[in-house]
């Protein structure tokens, strides 16, 4: 018995590495083996521009190289005000978005598809859409700052106005995602805790802080997490509103990295700052995440 | 004594504020792909086209191929997704069902792989296909886009796998189902739900995808809809209300899909999000 036992076991066992066999081949030929290549070239010289060259190995000349580029040093700078800025940022408006919508509504599509069509819309369009706001003559800011008296500004050809705009059009593009699930988080507080409290005289300001922030703790993190990990790779946006200017102004580490590789033809450099973004990017993400295992409610709704 | 607004106006005005917010910009838009090209030019600007005209959708179709962007997008985003989910699918199962060592190792491996940053993954990525021949062809990017959307397809298929009943399965097995007969009779019908949502997060993703897509198939008779629209070619400047009108084509399909499933979207986007 135990033996017919153990037979079923080592085939359901067997089966179940097969059906996740698809999976990791998957992983491995378009995550793992383009890792190795990657490290791998980033220890050479490798220039399509100059493909007589044989790719020779050169150690580490090219991080060497990485440590004393001003413009790469100027890009992570960016990259990490982009951060400090839209993820605040688009989780505030978020969690004021969910508050907002998370009323008993008669009809609730209006309100479920202003959430979700941000959401859906490609991050690019939302950058030609906000770069269209921000054109000078016929933008609708600049329309709008002259209607009420003020005179029109040169947003995407000056650094910080350039950097304002593509902040606002990050903020409202991702804010989307974190209102939804924060909306999910508020519906999970339960009415009592409300109830108890309306009876215990407390006011609606000191409920919101009281109960509704405490509660929603636990999804608050799973959005900053979730925003963190995508503003460190920055690109749709400031590409298509400025393409990185005035000059490299708003130029982010994902765009500096694209133009180095595939606009200039250098892969052994851009494989080296590819290396040191990955990184930079590993490091955020397992501080946050250690952060977040310290709580075990979290990640769990 | 200063009036308050009823509960009921209250709820109302919170509900157009949230709505306001996610449809002024598609609907600012769409405006202006009605306007003529004469009318946008005049200052101050005008908020209705004062007389709408589809004259810059035709331009569209005209000036560009938009029709060949479109079926590109469709393509990969449809293959994409069946890959997606069938892969998807099937490690789930193995992971919630089948008696495999460490699942959750297993299933964190996977989603770390998964979530390798993307910038990081477009330059290599760029080289095998470029020595496999695929750039500019639609496997450059069904392949990647099949792992893109891993690890929410992965998290939405399991928290459904996790809600069927194991003894369903037990007692089709014990009626003299084979176990991928019962998973073809009884858990596949069971799972559909899950597998559509998982499919609607899928296709979406590939749909928005940007960077790759501009990396790996930037000519012009391979480009998706997101890399065609930003690369326009104008003869002089960049003409906002053609734009605005390939806009407005590039982003109805999106809309019919959340506007026809959005229970289904929110839920899929809530339970594979938050349970990362």
């Amino acid at each position: 018995m135990t033996a017919k036992l153990s037979s079923l076991e080592r085939s359901e066992r067997r089966l179940g590495i097969a059906l996740l066999a698809p999976a990791f081949a998957l992983l491995a030929g378009v995550v793992l083996y383009p890792i190795f290549t990657l490290i791998r070239t980033s220890f050479s010289e490798n220039k399509l521009t100059e493909p007589w060259l044989a790719k020779p190995w050169i150690g580490f000349e090219n991080y060497a190289k990485a440590m004393g580029d001003e413009r790469l040093w100027e890009a992570t700078w960016h990259t990490l005000l982009y951060v400090i800025v839209t993820v605040p940022g688009a989780v505030a408006l978020g969690l004021g978005l969910a508050l907002l919508a998370n009323q008993p509504f008669r009809v609730k599509w209006p309100v479920r598809l202003g959430l979700l069509l941000p959401w859906a819309l490609p991050l690019v369009f939302a950058g030609l859409i906000f770069r269209w706001f921000f054109e000078y003559q016929q933008g609708l800011v600049n329309n709008a700052l002259i209607w009420i008296g003020l005179s029109p500004v040169n947003w995407l050809t000056q650094e910080g106005p350039a950097f304002f705009a593509i902040c606002v059009a990050i903020i409202w593009k991702t804010s989307s995602f974190a209102a939804l699930v924060l909306l999910a988080g508020l519906q999970t507080i339960p009415k009592s805790l409300y109830e108890a409290a309306e009876v215990d005289g407390a006011s609606k300001w000191q409920q919101f802080w009281e109960i509704t922030l405490p509660m929603l703790k636990p999804a608050i993190i799973v959005a900053l997490i979730f925003r963190t990990i995508t503003a460190i790779q920055t690109f749709d946006i400031p590409k298509a509103m400025t393409d990185g200017g005035p000059g490299n102004a708003t130029e982010t580490l994902a765009m500096y990295i694209h133009k180095t590789t595939i606009d200039s033809l250098d892969f052994g450099y851009g494989s080296t700052l590819a290396v040191l973004m990955f990184i930079a990017s590993a490091i955020l993400t397992s501080i946050y995440l250690r952060h977040t295992r310290r709580d075990p409610s979290a990640g769990r709704h | 004594m200063m009036k308050f607004p009823s509960a009921k106006k209250m709820t109302l005005i919170a509900g157009a504020v949230v709505a306001i917010n996610g449809f002024f910009p598609a609907l600012w838009i769409l405006f202006t792909s009605l306007k003529t090209e004469s009318e946008l030019m005049r200052l101050p600007i005008t908020i209705w086209p004062a007389a709408p005209t589809l004259g810059n959708y035709t331009r569209v179709f005209v000036d560009q191929p938009i029709f060949l962007f479109m079926w590109n997008s469709f393509v990969v985003a449809v293959l994409s997704t069946l890959l997606c989910v069938t892969v998807s699918a099937l490690a789930a199962y193995a992971l919630v069902r089948l008696r495999i060592p460490a699942p959750n190792v297993i299933l964190s491996v996977l989603l770390a792989v998964a979530m390798f940053p993307l910038i990081s993954l477009m330059v290599p990525l760029f080289s095998v296909m470029r020595d496999l021949q695929l750039l500019n062809t639609w496997w450059a990017l069904i392949f990647p886009y099949a792992v893109l959307s891993m690890p929410v397809c992965t998290l939405v298929l399991i928290s459904f796998f996790q809600d069927i009943p194991r003894d369903l399965e037990n007692a089709a097995m014990i009626d003299g189902c084979s176990r991928i007969g019962a998973l073809w009779h009884v858990v596949i019908p069971l799972t559909a739900p899950g597998v559509f949502t998982a499919g609607i997060l899928a296709f979406v993703n590939a749909w928005d995808e940007f960077l790759l897509a501009l990396t790996l198939a930037p000519r012009v008779a391979s480009r998706t809809l997101p890399v065609g629209i930003t690369l326009y070619q104008g003869e002089f400047s960049f003409p906002w209300p053609i734009i605005s009108a390939a806009l407005i084509i590039a982003i109805v399909p999106i809309c019919i899909i959340i506007a026809v499933f959005q229970e289904r979207v929110v839920g899929g986007l809530t339970s594979g999000g938050v349970k990362g």
